[in-house]
């Protein structure tokens, strides 16, 4: 990241295009629409697991955990209380927060395979109590029922407004991770994936800076959360599986770690393909698979990094 | 200012310093001398708190500060610049110094002063770390540490692979920050450096202390030149 340097007319003409291009999606009829609104939340959990894995050098392997405990929150809240979707959203990426900092504050005690090792178990703990506790959570058969919230006036049954508040949940994180990249703390993060020992001897306790990451990332991925509950409407213990952790890891790196667009092209690649082979042949992920693997061969830098070395002016850092 | 007595360290289970005793005095460069694999970083390393504390004194203004962790040595007034320079390389070379600038004592040290004394620095402040040639990153290295507004600096051969140019400007730096009373404690393998810039030496082999002394104490002492420095 260069800062300081403002962006040049082309770069603005493209950001707008587009958001543009984004907005007017809805005009192509619902299936496409719900699977754009999907795309956008997976890429949301991408990019908050970006801020780990390309950003604070992080390898989390449960960052599920802190997607699913959001929706949980939400459905749980508004088929068993009958609280509206809002407050449940709020619930969600404060839950998601809260466990975000205590799996955290254990976890960043060690690092490299270990730190994976941890991340995933604790996921994994969530998973198991939200299969066990069938009274509340429905076990493996999910909770449906949820009654998704109006906003003003208009309710969120409707897959129009649905996408939009999608789209506009998307933007802020978007953009709220292009800032803080670009701020000292984002240069914080990046020193200490560079050389942790380094930030050390320039004064910085690491370890609380990685539980800040941690956390941010927790209450991010929070949000993604709950936008998946207003638009799904339905959860079960699927969304804390290992395997939504190791989705999240294959969408950033596909679409390139350590620079927040990357994951967004993740996203889009990964549930395309599920979407688009998987209506062709059972086996969508040996596709995926495959196509991750000569990604890495052939891609190091992900989709993203193709792209800017190819149409950009400057090559990636 | 700083003093160490009789400090040990370790590797897993190999001994590798085996009770060093040194002293750095306010606006004093002290040198640490010897061959590969004397010591001499792990003795910086040891005070920097990188190593677990083992048997030994580290006194800092007559405070102990053994097992102390390196952040907290850095706010109370420790830089250190590290043999591998350690540079962030996707961050410019502003931002490698802001990102260091937040823990000052007093505030002596500004981007403005780190420019004043690296003006290649200046020139290069919005190129990315990856992309600086050895000797500006010994630069940026030197100038992150000074960011910190340290009142002792350790170097680890600030020296090592670069131009004879760029040595005498990296020389001349540390000579002016000698002027203003900043204590030094220089790794350095090039003798006539140290014997230019430095007020003692110490010289270690396997781990211990084999000499003390000024310059012209050290330039006259065949034996201790020949049997630790292989000159």
């Amino acid at each position: 990241m260069t800062t300081g340097s403002p962006p040049s007319p082309r770069t603005t003409a493209i950001w707008i295009a587009c958001i543009v291009a984004l907005g007017l999606v809805p005009l192509t009829g619902t299936y496409v629409t719900g699977l754009a609104a999907e795309i956008l939340i997976f890429a949301i959990f991408a990019m908050s697991l970006d801020l780990l894995i390309g950003y604070t050098g992080l390898m989390s392997f449960g960052h599920a955990a802190f997607f699913g405990v959001s929706t949980y929150t939400m459905v749980i809240l508004g088929v068993h209380l009958g609280w509206s979707g809002w407050i449940g959203f709020a619930a969600g990426v404060a839950m998601s927060t809260i466990a975000a900092f205590v799996i955290g504050f254990f976890a960043i005690r060690v690092s490299g395979i270990p730190f994976l090792m941890i991340t995933m178990a604790f996921a994994q703990l969530l998973m198991s109590i939200s299969v066990k506790w069938r009274s509340v959570t429905g076990g493996t058969d999910g909770l449906s029922g949820f009654q998704r919230p109006t906003l003003f006036g208009l309710s969120l049954e409707n897959r129009v407004t649905q996408y939009y508040v999608v789209l506009v949940g998307f933007l802020l994180v978007l953009f709220f991770l292009r800032r803080l990249i670009a701020s000292p703390l984002g240069s914080i993060f990046i020193g200490i994936k560079e050389n942790e020992q380094r930030m050390l001897a320039a004064g910085y306790p690491v370890q609380r800076f990685k539980l800040i990451a941690f956390t941010l990332a927790g209450a991010l991925a929070g949000i993604g959360g709950g936008l998946y509950g207003l638009h799904n409407a339905f959860v079960s213990s699927d969304i804390l599986h290992w395997s939504l952790s190791g989705d999240a890891i294959i969408m950033v790196i596909l679409g390139g770690a350590g620079t927040i667009i990357g994951p967004i092209f993740g996203s889009a690649a990964f549930l395309l393909l599920k979407n688009v082979v998987s209506s062709h042949t059972h086996y969508w992920l040996l596709w995926v698979g495959t196509i991750f693997i000569l990604c890495v061969m052939f891609l190091p830098q992900g989709l993203w990094g193709f792209l800017r070395q190819r149409f950009g002016r400057r090559p990636p850092p | 200012m700083l003093a160490l007595d009789g400090v040990h360290a370790y590797y897993g289970n190999s001994h590798v310093l085996h009770g060093v005793s040194l002293r750095v005095d306010k606006g004093e460069v002290v040198c640490l001398l010897g061959r590969n694999g004397a010591g001499k970083t792990t003795t910086v390393l040891s005070i920097m708190g990188y190593l677990a504390p083992r048997p030994g004194r580290i006194e800092y203004d007559g405070k102990s500060v053994a097992g102390f962790a390196p952040h907290r040595m850095a706010k109370m007034g420790f830089g250190f610049v590290p043999q591998e320079r350690g540079i962030f390389p996707s961050l410019t070379v502003e931002e490698n110094l802001t990102v260091a600038a937040r823990h000052g004592t007093d505030g002596r040290w500004t981007l403005e002063r780190a420019y004043d004394l690296f003006p290649r620095l200046k020139e290069r402040r919005r190129n990315l770390g990856f992309q600086l040639s050895g000797g500006e990153q010994q630069m940026l290295s030197i100038a992150r540490a000074l960011m910190l507004n340290p009142r002792i600096i350790l170097l680890d051969e600030p020296s090592e692979g670069l131009a004879p140019m760029i040595v005498e400007e990296i020389v001349g730096v540390l000579r002016s920050l000698k002027g203003e009373g900043l204590a030094i404690l220089l790794i350095e393998q090039n003798l006539r450096v140290a014997l230019d810039l430095g007020d003692r030496h110490y010289v270690l082999s396997k781990g211990e202390v084999r000499f003390t002394g000024s310059s012209a104490e050290l330039e006259h002492n065949e034996h201790v030149l020949s049997e630790y420095l292989s000159v």
